[in-house]
């Protein structure tokens, strides 16, 4: 490895094919591709396009020529990827895997990772910035109702200057105000407005347009190095030659900050609102959202949508518990009230609950008050690579090690 | 190195027609998720769409044929089993067309569906053929093609969520139809007044603004009832009764003697409950009729199926979005079970048996290649007629696709009888259900998954499947089976030969207008299409009847209507009056009692009974019960509930150790429907003199799970007959 990586720089691959279809220079597909071609991973996670655009598809890339179908950005990526790892990859117990991941993905990683639910060793962590992700049909009938444009037009969507903008393959771009959308109920998921990390600094490297600027914008991607192991991928790649590199102009580096910063203030007062009229503590919060909870049809899609769910052997499920019985609906509060003591104290507002619920119910936006009000008290963050005690997982212990 | 892919599919549990993604892993499928893409459910799905995939790779599969000797089964080849169906079939089909018999699949892909009653009528030369939605939905089909000119739902699901007032009646769907319910939730947060109308205080009632308890089967008085407070206070849309419909006087003149204080003794709903539902709906701008079960299980089941339909032509609330009749169709595809002509009347499409240039039509278009088809021009036996034929001794043979009557028609004991008494019953399946076990012939089949095709969801939506994985080695496709059946009875494989489930689909366009112009490109997406879809250029959205209805005159037709109320009534010696529904967890059982979560959730059935009818009794909640009536007994567990009207009693229809139809009566018919009475039957609950305990094994392994009432036989007993 060469030495001297900087923190930060402007990047763009040096593959024609791949700056052609992936976005912003492509180096996101750049380096997966050598991560594969190098042998460094046996496998690279990434999402690729379904039936649509609308249609993020997780996949599993072995073959370095196949990395191309991860390349470019999908409209409504609203996965978590941090489940398909553990779930369907077995924590990448037995293979070394490279993850392409939005904050909230890298937040649950991080967590699994703590719970030897994925083996940290075994896996990179590719960040990309994220303002927020869009629910994919909710969003093709704003477009077709509020944009007056056929979904099927739209090549690019952007938040741009608090403008939510569609561009269609001819250049056509119409944009309406993100919080003016948000009011009437569309826009980014709920879970993504009160997000508070739009850069994944708890990646090993993470990329974006953001903050690039002068004659290299749109044509390359801001990346930040965060770890050791992002150091090295970078300067492996860029020593072999398949990125270009340059420094960022300094007030580029203020916009990304700026940017930044304005996405946290936004969120910061969404979360005002939802935490709104409670203090946040289990009983008063589970009061507030009684009626709620009370439509519940037991689907369990929130256990399995939930990243931070991982019992094999799920106890709403053993015969014994008679607090939450089989068979009736609406399930007891106790349902969900069991879940919560699982996982809310490294809840890291992924939203992959509400997304599945049936019933409506803002599950996402419960469990958030709830965590928020674990991280007032216990001070712990969930989602970072750290050392702090989990609340609810871990004691401490006051002893001297001598 | 493994393999990861996901592919989309549909739910093959209820009509709604959700979408989810298939995880793939190297091969097999091991896992759902969800296909947030899909506009039906986005992502969301209900406990069956999540776990219900969990039967499809159980070591209890069937791959082999079966063929039973001195009633044991032993394992055949493929070329044994064809070879004795086929000669069969030929042998009592050549003597007699009429004495063979074909149930064809609801939950089956359209084209397996199309080629069953390709196998019957033009293999055999019968019109015997139908499939469950004569107990289920057959009301509808009847009811609002003899009203609107066509047995569908009128509007999209997502219509409801434009909705102001909706008038939810005999619907539980919640748990029957959970992703529609979900619907409703929405439309309630847009504003709607939800009202739901049950014998049972249901987890759909419990979602609404108000809930009306009535007793079973008085539908027709309570809505005639409505019908006369709506024209007497002037509600009426004079418009829409004048220039798009006939009748209205006749139907007028009837729900005259309709008075609330004879409804309300009828129904047991008090008066200004009645006056206030009828006002409600007629004034809402927006009112949509929702039902299910609860209206069409009845042997007036046609009957209360148009009396929606005339409470929706009265106040002008269809051809519009947030209004219409919405019945919610019970399989996944029993909507396209009935589209493919899996009826004994109809052809593929709703072209009509009865009408001779039609019939020709059909005979010129299967014949060739030297092969003669000649059907006729009568209709053939229903669902219920072939089981009641092969009672009598008049049916010969019986094919069954994919179904389960055996727990699924009323009076278990007659439908043993009857399928005992055939020379033979064939039954294709993917498991040896509680029907399979009574088969001289078991034709081990693929499932879900397993196979390409399209399933059309209650709101007329044609949706494509993919195959995830292979079918397991040994079970064939439905339509290859047939194909091969077909050829060894001397019909020239050219006629039943195709390359793909694709092929079969551009037949079936060919044959029914109503999906001509389902062209694969725009049919293969996520949106899919609705039918009617009579050409490519055709928007083919679901909003039915707009400007005319769907009769050759264009005009909605009222239907005057009497109440009649159960044929069977209760008495002394049998007081409680049981009604059938089902359960959220399970889904006719046969699948979902193999998915491990969804058992662990339910292993087994109850009784739900009135707390003062459990005390009357000294009948505690938990407590196994003795459950009688003219037909049998059953030993199930008691659920002691305030959410039951007092004097009925309900248990879920998908548990065979405890089976309700063991109970129920298929001597009470409609006559417009030929619906037998599965919602209202007189029984009686009753302590046993000892206590017992429902003993089961848990579904771990892939092992069979047997569960029942220590030393009680539950299905074969006969008492008080």
């Amino acid at each position: 490895m060469s030495a001297n990586i900087e923190k930060m720089y402007y990047a763009y691959s040096a593959n024609e094919d791949i700056k052609a279809k992936g976005e912003y220079g492509g180096v996101v597909t750049t380096i997966m591709k050598y991560l594969l071609e190098s042998g460094t991973v046996d496998a690279v996670v990434g999402v690729e396009e379904g039936h649509d655009l609308y249609d993020g598809v997780p996949c599993l890339v072995t073959e370095p020529e196949d990395i191309m179908k991860t390349a470019g950005s999908i409209h409504c990526g609203t996965l978590n990827l941090a489940k398909f790892v553990y779930k369907y990859l077995d924590g990448c117990r037995d293979m070394k895997v490279a993850v392409s991941c939005k904050p909230c993905d890298a937040m649950t990683i991080r967590e699994l990772i703590k719970r030897g639910k994925i083996i940290g060793d075994n896996i990179i962590l590719i960040g990309v910035n994220c303002g927020g992700t869009l629910p994919p049909v909710p969003t093709m009938n704003m477009i077709k109702e509020v944009y007056e444009l056929d979904p099927k037009d739209v090549v690019k969507e952007e938040i741009s200057k608090g403008k939510l903008i569609m561009e269609t393959a001819d250049g056509e771009e119409k944009g309406f105000g993100i919080e003016d959308l948000e009011e009437d109920g569309m826009g980014r998921r709920e879970n993504c407005q009160r997000c508070n990390l739009k850069i994944p600094s708890n990646a090993d490297l993470a990329l974006g347009n953001w903050g690039v600027i002068g004659p290299l914008a749109g044509k390359a991607t801001f990346v930040e190095v965060f770890t050791d192991k992002g150091s090295e991928i970078l300067a492996d790649v860029i020593d072999a030659g398949l990125i270009e590199v340059d420094e960022p102009i300094e007030k580029g580096i203020k916009i990304r900050e700026n940017i930044n910063n304005f996405m946290l203030k936004q969120a910061q007062a969404k979360k005002d609102v939802d935490y709104a009229g409670t203090t946040g503590d289990i009983i008063d919060v589970f009061h507030m959202y009684d009626e709620e909870f009370s439509k519940c049809m037991k689907c369990y899609g929130c256990r399995e949508a939930c990243p931070l769910c991982f019992c094999e052997d799920c106890c709403l499920e053993a015969e014994g518990p008679e607090w939450v019985p089989g068979g009736y609906t609406p399930a007891a509060p106790f349902f969900h009230l069991t879940r919560m003591v699982h996982m809310v104290d490294a809840c890291t507002n992924c939203g992959q609950c509400s997304d599945v619920c049936p019933c409506e119910i803002p599950v996402a936006k419960v469990w958030s008050t709830v965590n928020n009000k674990v991280r007032e008290v216990y001070g712990y963050i969930p989602g970072f690579d750290s050392d702090d005690r989990i609340p609810f997982t871990e004691h401490i212990s006051k002893a001297k090690k001598l | 190195m493994v393999e990861i892919k996901y592919v989309p599919s549909i739910c093959p549990y209820c009509g709604t027609g959700c979408g989810i993604n298939f995880v793939v892993k190297d091969g097999k499928i091991i896992g759902v998720e969800p296909y947030k893409r899909h506009p039906v459910n986005e992502g969301k799905v209900c406990p069956k769409g999540n776990f219900g995939y969990q039967f499809i790779n159980r070591e209890d599969r069937l791959t082999t044929p079966l063929i039973k000797e001195n009633g044991e089964f032993r394992e055949a080849s493929w070329d044994e089993a064809l070879d004795l169906v086929a000669n069969k079939l030929k042998e009592v089909s050549d003597e007699d067309p009429n004495k063979v018999g074909f149930y064809a699949c609801a939950r089956s892909p359209n084209e397996n569906i199309y080629i069953t009653q390709k196998l019957a009528r033009v293999a055999c030369g019968t019109q015997n053929v139908d499939h469950c939605a004569r107990i289920c939905h057959g009301p509808t089909v009847a009811g609002l093609a003899n009203t609107f000119g066509s047995g569908a739902m009128t509007n999209g699901f997502d219509s409801i969520k434009e909705a102001d007032y909706i008038f939810c009646i005999g619907s539980n769907n919640m748990e029957a139809h959970p992703l529609f319910g979900r619907k409703m939730i929405q439309a309630k947060q847009n504003g709607a007044k939800l009202v739901v109308l049950d014998p049972r205080f249901t987890p759909t009632a419990k979602i609404a603004d108000e809930y009306v308890q009535f007793e079973t089967g008085t539908d027709v008085a309570l809505m005639n009832a409505m019908i006369k407070v709506i024209i007497d206070e002037g509600l009426q849309d004079e418009e829409f009764i004048h220039y798009r419909t006939k009748g209205f006087e006749e139907m007028k003149e009837v729900v005259q003697k309709y008075d609330l204080e004879m409804a309300s003794e009828i129904t047991g709903i008090k008066p200004e409950v009645i006056r206030k539902l009828a006002i409600d709906y007629a004034s809402a701008d927006k009112a949509a009729i929702v039902y299910s079960l609860g209206i069409t299980e009845h042997s007036h089941g046609a009957d209360n199926v148009m009396s929606t339909a005339n409470l929706a032509m009265l106040t002008g609330n269809i051809g519009k979005q947030g209004t219409g009749v919405n019945p919610l169709r019970g399989q996944n595809n029993v909507q396209g079970a009935c589209d493919m002509g899996a009826l004994p009347s109809d052809y593929v499409g709703y072209r009509k048996v009865k009408d001779p240039e039609t019939t020709a039509w059909f005979n010129d278009y299967y014949s060739g290649y030297g092969y003669e088809v000649n059907l006729p021009t009568t209709p053939g036996l229903t669902l219920v007629e072939m089981m009641n034929a092969a009672h009598a001794g008049d049916l010969k043979v019986l094919y069954i696709h994919g179904e389960d009557p055996v727990l699924s028609d009323a009076d278990v004991q007659h439908t043993k009888e009857a399928l005992e008494n055939l020379e033979m019953l064939v039954v294709q399946e993917c498991f040896l259900t509680d029907t399979a076990q009574c088969a001289d012939v078991v034709l081990p089949a693929a499932g879900w998954g397993e196979q390409e095709g399209t399933f059309t969801s209650g709101e007329r939506r044609v949706q494509c499947l993919h195959k995830a994985q292979e079918p397991p080695e040994g079970a064939w496709l439905d339509w290859k089976i047939m194909e091969e059946i077909a050829v060894r009875m001397g019909v020239p494989r050219e006629l039943f030969h195709y390359e793909s489930a694709e092929e079969i689909f551009e037949e079936i366009r060919e044959c029914a207008p109503i999906m001509a112009g389902m062209d694969r490109k725009r049919l293969d997406t996520p949106e899919a299409l609705h039918w009617p879809c009579p050409s490519e250029d055709d928007p083919c959205q679901p909003l039915m009847h707009k400007v005319t209805f769907a009769h050759p005159d264009g005009l909605g037709v009222f239907q005057a209507l009497e109440h009649k109320g159960p044929v069977e009534t209760t008495d002394d010696e049998y007081p409680l009056l049981l009604t059938t529904t089902r359960i959220l967890f399970h889904y006719h059982a046969a699948m979902t009692i193999r998915c491990e979560t969804l058992n662990n959730e339910v292993k087994t059935g109850f009784i739900e009974i009135n707390t003062k009818d459990a005390e009357a009794r000294g009948i505690i909640n938990g407590e196994v019960v003795r459950a009688f009536s003219r037909r049998g007994e059953i030993a199930i567990p008691a659920r002691v509930t305030d959410d039951i009207r007092e004097g009925i009693v309900n248990i879920p229809m998908h548990f065979v150790e405890c089976a309700a139809n063991v109970l129920t009566n298929s001597d009470s018919f409609d006559p417009k429907s030929k619906m037998v009475e599965l919602k209202a039957c007189a029984i009686e609950v009753e302590k046993l003199p000892e206590k017992l305990e429902m003993k089961g094994e848990v579904y771990k392994d892939g092992t069979d799970t047997e569960i029942k009432a220590e030393n009680m036989s539950t299905t074969t007993v006969k008492v008080g007959k």
